[in-house]
């Protein structure tokens, strides 16, 4: 804070230390077991790239990472916007109003993924859809929205109403004040949103079972139905999603901080 | 305002491309396969890591067909897609599945006339009760259900002599894996106790109930399910372990200490089938990938792959001969014309009991 | 406003149709399961309170239940305790500093969680990594899979990013004048963080508490892969009562159950989170 203090340092040190270890472990776990030398996922037997081999001649992984990756892509990109404008809207509704839909919006995210994925399934056959990418799409945004609604609801109830008040009085649409005036005080609370409802998508498997078809699988579905016989050739493709989303997480979020950075001075606290 | 428009560009776009992507991949006519057998689109669903990586593009290239596929980890997630009206082409269930398939009228008949290479199947895989005259189903792979253990801990001696009631052996407590299947379970516990596992008696099911009580209070032993498979490989875990045939095949292919024993007590036999559902969508091309799975060249293929028995006669006997690959493999080649063995029949009465009954057991530990 | 239509109202628009036709409809098809009885069809539709009967007089479903919340209670205090410093840490970082770690920190999340759940047991098992590292050390045969510890390790595991993720972004954007404020009027570090930055926070702590306990009362594939499957908590019940059983109608029961009680307990985590800030102001 004001005055760095030695405890204080060696203490947040620690704790970083420990945490990113704790997270990491399995990773490294993962990327080292990948190079296996046999097909085995707790004994080590020499370096080899076999499992990548055969990953990469394998369709249907390579299918199911671009899978993976678009429906979290879309699904993040719609639900953060969907959640965000909605989230806005119920803030300056009526309380009763406000606490019915919150309560709604909560059912995905407490219901077991079973029961969210059978109740789809029920919904898309009632419909006669066929089941394939965009029914798969239409879930994750179903089960996404409720994680960003939730992050930013808190974040919303601690904002001044009388600045948005103000601008709509200048003549402001709902639409500008939301964009002028709200959206910038919780930026933080829409980025946690997005991230969170990424990573949700990302890592579904109960629910997008349920409601995909036409063969079109994510990689929680492969790796469920694959797990049956030990195969490090997942491990190759979790080190290869992980180099994916490093290498685009460095090109889209630090890369151009650091340009900016460099003109500005450094924030201090 | 600006922001939001963007955004809806850019995921509509988005939504646009990979529209694209997807139908990119299957969106080229073949028309000789059209004409042939009225469809270019074969949609197969199977368990997960159950076929040879090359039958499916080998198939492909010889037909001129795209093949699409999917995966279920469980007969009855496999059950619960298909009622609620997907469609697939050819479903690969297992025995007491497709006896509830056929109650529910989900399936098809094959077409024999289509089915030229019927006559390589052995003997041992046809005309069974849960399909009479394979009217509808072609044997996929089969098996039975058995102990696996490491003979460098477990005496083979006692394993034979004392069967699955192993399981109940102090001797043993904290050393064993217990596949985590209530029809399963179940089928150990009625066949320890000396009745038939399609029991139909509800005092004989609590009795069996009770006894896998007293093995889950005893024994300590951990559920697992396919994670057994890779425990009983690397040796270091765990000493006994039930494990289904083709699976306990590979584990002793790879690791010489373990061995496999089918007790005395009589087990389960299995078949897995490839059958038809009645709403599937290119009937002429599934009857012809089903005549082309039983062919030898593809048969020796997959049972190399996989591990399980083949269904095909010369396969099966050149695979289990002594100098076969399987052939010093005690888990390989199912042991057939035992009395006591059996196959699972589907009755919804009891399924629905035991699987509760099962849960009652697992749950029982912490108490 | 209260006479004429609120123009904010009209932005909830798309998601109330969105989820009365993605939510609502499907939970309803749920609750008519929940009070129906098998067999039925539409044309000879009976309300039954069987399924709800069942539950109650049964010894191990409530045995279950219990179970879950305690599971996902333990988890859920877990992660406060560690989850709190390192989002506290974070936020007093600097802006890139602080944006780098809460990256690190998500990335292991975007690895399947199937994938890390399977690593976790190749630590944890008997020959394992952490069994070989204590044998060095000479504590032979230690096998921490299957137990008590590894079921909330693999929750924690999970589940803790979010709750950092939260708490983090309520303490990021706090004002830094009300600390200033607070010191100058003669609070100490610890007064400020206790009177000042922690009530502030709770918002972030409330949500986290969402976002970790309710996954982790249904969820069922950690404690199945590291816990065994004598680890039957609800998910697995429902799951099974849905799959295996094929109980639509019992699963549906259960499933309003939960979610009765985890409404119940979200209803109680706000109230107790509304009180102390009123006596704040």
């Amino acid at each position: 804070m004001h005055k760095p203090n030695r405890i204080w340092n060696i203490f947040s040190k620690t704790m970083i230390g420990f945490s990113l270890l704790f997270f990491y472990l399995p990773i490294v776990y993962i990327i080292v077991f990948s190079f296996n030398g046999k097909r085995s996922l707790s004994e080590l037997d020499g370096f080899s790239l076999q499992w990548y081999e055969k990953m990469f001649a394998d369709p249907i992984m390579m299918d199911s990472v671009v899978v993976t990756i678009l429906i979290a892509v879309l699904a993040t990109i719609i639900s953060t916007l969907l959640g965000t404008i909605t989230a806005i809207g119920l803030s300056k509704c009526g309380k009763s109003f406000r606490n019915a839909v919150e309560r709604v919006n909560e059912l995905p995210v407490m219901n077991p993924d079973i029961v969210t994925g059978i109740s789809l399934l029920m919904l898309f056959s009632a419909l006669a859809v066929s089941k394939g990418f965009v029914t798969m799409l239409l879930a994750h945004i179903m089960f996404c929205t409720p994680f960003v609604i939730l992050s930013i609801m808190p974040k919303l109830r601690t904002l001044d109403p009388n600045l948005t008040d103000a601008a709509l009085d200048l003549g402001c649409t709902p639409f500008q004040a939301m964009f002028k005036v709200i959206v910038p005080q919780i930026r933080p609370a829409i980025f946690t949103g997005a991230l969170i409802a990424f990573t949700m998508s990302f890592d579904d498997f109960v629910i997008s079972y349920f409601v995909t078809g036409d063969g079109v699988q994510n990689i929680s579905i492969l790796v469920y139905t694959m797990s049956k016989r030990v195969d490090p050739s997942i491990n190759a493709l979790s080190t290869l999603v992980i180099l994916i989303i490093t290498v685009a997480l460095l090109i889209v979020n630090i890369v151009p901080h650091f340009l900016h950075r460099k003109k500005t001075p450094l924030e201090t606290k | 305002m600006k922001h939001s428009s963007f955004a809806i560009f850019a995921s509509v776009a988005l939504l646009m491309i990979c529209g694209l992507f997807i139908f990119a991949g299957c969106g080229k006519a073949k028309s000789a396969a059209i004409e042939k057998y009225g469809s270019d689109r074969l949609k197969l669903y199977l368990p997960g890591a159950y076929m040879s990586d090359s039958l499916i593009p080998n198939f492909e290239k010889q037909y001129g067909v795209k093949v699409i596929v999917e995966y279920f980890d469980s007969n009855e997630m496999m059950y619960a897609k298909v009622q609620a009206g997907d469609k697939y082409d050819v479903l690969i269930p297992s025995d007491y599945m497709i006896e509830r398939l056929l109650s529910q009228k989900m399936l098809q008949p094959l077409d024999k006339n289509a089915l030229t290479n019927i006559k390589e199947l052995s003997p041992a895989v046809m005309n069974l009760k849960y399909d009479p005259n394979n009217t509808y189903s072609i044997p996929y792979f089969w098996g039975n259900v058995g102990i696996v253990y490491n003979t460098k801990k477990v005496d083979p001696k006692v394993v034979e002599e004392q069967g699955y009631s192993i399981f109940q052996n102090p001797d043993y407590a904290g050393r064993i894996y217990w596949y985590d299947s209530e029809r399963d379970s179940f089928m150990i516990a009625l066949k320890v106790l000396g009745y038939s596992m399609n029991t139909e008696n509800k005092d004989e099911i609590n009795k069996a109930y009770e006894w896998l009580l007293k093995m889950n209070d005893t024994m300590n032993p951990a559920y697992v399910t396919d994670e057994v498979i890779d425990a009983m490989t690397t040796g270091k875990q765990k000493d006994i372990a039930i494990v289904y045939s083709g699976d306990a095949a590979t584990v002793l292919k790879e690791n010489k200490d373990m061995s496999y024993f089918a007790p005395n007590e009589g087990t389960n036999v299995w078949y897995d089938a490839m059958v038809i559902p009645a709403n599937a969508q290119a009937p002429k091309l599934a009857n012809e990938f089903i005549n082309y799975v039983m062919t030898y060249d593809v048969s020796l293929e997959n049972t190399k792959a996989v591990g399980y028995a083949s269904p095909n006669d010369k396969v099966l006997k050149e695979m289990s001969a002594p100098d076969g690959l399987f052939g010093q493999n005690k888990a390989y080649l199912p042991r057939s014309g035992y009395d006591k063995d059996e196959i699972f029949h589907d009755n919804e009465v009891i399924r629905s009991m035991i699987s509760e009954l099962w849960i009652k057991v697992k749950a029982h530990k912490a108490n | 406003m209260k006479l004429k239509i609120n123009p904010f109202f009209f932005m909830t628009g798309p998601y109330l149709i969105w989820i009365t036709a993605m939510i609502v409809i499907p939970m309803l098809l749920i609750v008519l399961y929940a009070f129906t009885i098998e067999g039925n069809d539409v044309a000879t539709i009976q309300f039954s309170l069987d399924n709800f009967v069942r539950f109650v007089t049964d010894k191990t479903f409530l045995f279950v239940v219990g179970k879950s919340l305690w599971i996902a209670f333990l988890t859920t205090i877990i992660c406060i305790i560690l989850g709190y410093p390192i989002a506290y840490i974070i936020s007093k970082s600097r802006g890139r500093q602080s944006l780098i770690l809460i990256l690190l920190l998500t990335l292991p999340t975007w690895i399947n969680m199937l994938v890390r759940t399977y690593a976790w047991m190749g630590i944890l098992q008997e020959g394992g990594v952490l069994s070989n590292l204590l044998e060095m050390i000479g504590i032979p045969g230690v096998s921490l899979l299957y137990t008590d510890f590894a079921v909330a390790l693999g929750m924690v595991y999970n589940f803790l990013p979010f709750m950092v993720l939260q708490i983090h972004t309520s303490l990021a954007k706090m004002d830094n004048s009300l600390l200033e404020a607070a010191s100058d009027l003669g609070a100490n570090k610890v007064q400020s963080f206790l009177r000042v930055t922690l009530p502030l926070s709770m918002p972030g702590v409330v949500s986290g508490i969402t976002l970790v306990f309710l996954p982790a009362v249904s969820s069922f594939f950690i404690p199945k892969l590291l816990g065994g499957g004598q680890y039957v908590l609800v998910g697995n019940v429902i799951e099974n009562q849905f799959i295996t059983a094929g109980k639509w109608n019992f699963g549906s029961a259960i499933s309003l159950i939960m979610a009765i009680i985890i409404i119940f307990s979200m209803w109680l985590t706000r109230k107790i989170e509304v009180q102390p800030r009123k006596e704040e102001n």
